[in-house]
């Protein structure tokens, strides 16, 4: 029998298997052999290897953010805090 | 007490409440965290309620005044103050680029996938903590974030090729 289609099918269930979970491999939270699993995928699916590269590229921006001047409440906001506080 | 109420007004703002409803909300967050204080045995007890409350606050008034939140003016705003603010050299000017596309995309999340993305990528919380201030079971705070970063990512797709290029 033709194994072809049945190799597609494989591949595909390892594609939305790894798609769901990169978030969390980026994160660290997957078991070590999750991790593996998600390496071996993304090792031949130019798809998720290229979300890999930009999700890890969109998450390094996010945290930048964070260390963007901050704005300033109002004076009299504070005040009035510093006053209940 | 300014650097942690400027540090929740931007978050508050990222939440998607427009400038001035963002500094009530702040002092609401903290009249209630000050009459509350003695219920929290340690800090990080007391900062998941704070930013809870934030939520609860910024979400009533978002329900309030839903028709004036959609004059996205006000909002834009607000949320640009937060890079006007910033001393911006001319070699910076790309990077500001991205920066203000990166608020764009935060923005035109739905709050409920805005809000995990906020608290766990921009403000540093651990999944377990952001979760906590949801009120979200991990597996469940951990999809809305993985689909709220995917929307980002697609979003900055275009910059972020720039970007590895560079
Ligand atoms: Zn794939």
């Amino acid at each position: 029998m033709n194994g072809g289609p049945i190799k597609r099918r494989i591949f595909m269930r390892q594609h939305r298997w790894t798609h769901a979970r990169l978030s969390d491999y980026l994160d660290g939270e997957l078991s070590h052999r999750d991790e593996e699993r998600v390496e071996q995928h993304t090792r031949i699916c130019p798809e998720c290897s290229r979300l890999l590269a930009t999700l890890r590229g969109t998450l390094r921006e996010l945290m930048g953010l964070h260390d963007e001047p901050l704005p300033s409440v109002a004076d009299g906001v504070i005040e009035r805090l510093r006053r209940s506080w | 007490m300014r650097l942690h109420a400027d540090r929740l007004y931007a978050v508050v703002i990222r939440f998607g409440a427009p400038g001035g409803e963002a500094e009530e909300i702040v002092q609401e967050t903290f009249v209630r965290a000050w009459r509350a204080i003695g219920r929290f045995k340690g800090e990080s007890q007391f900062f998941t309620w704070l930013y809870r409350i934030a939520i609860n606050e910024a979400k009533r008034h978002m329900t309030r005044r839903a028709a004036q939140l959609e004059r996205v003016a006000s909002d834009d705003m607000a949320l640009e103050s937060i890079g006007d603010r910033a001393p911006s050299p001319q070699l910076r000017a790309e990077h500001q680029d991205l920066r203000a596309a990166l608020e764009r995309a935060v923005r035109a999340l739905p709050m409920d996938y805005r809000i995990p993305l906020v608290l766990r990528d921009i403000e540093g919380l651990s999944t377990a903590q952001a979760a906590a201030v949801m009120q979200l079971r991990e597996p469940a705070f951990k999809s809305r974030l993985h689909r709220a970063r995917l929307a980002v990512r697609e979003a900055m797709e275009d910059y972020l090729d720039v970007e590895d290029q560079a």
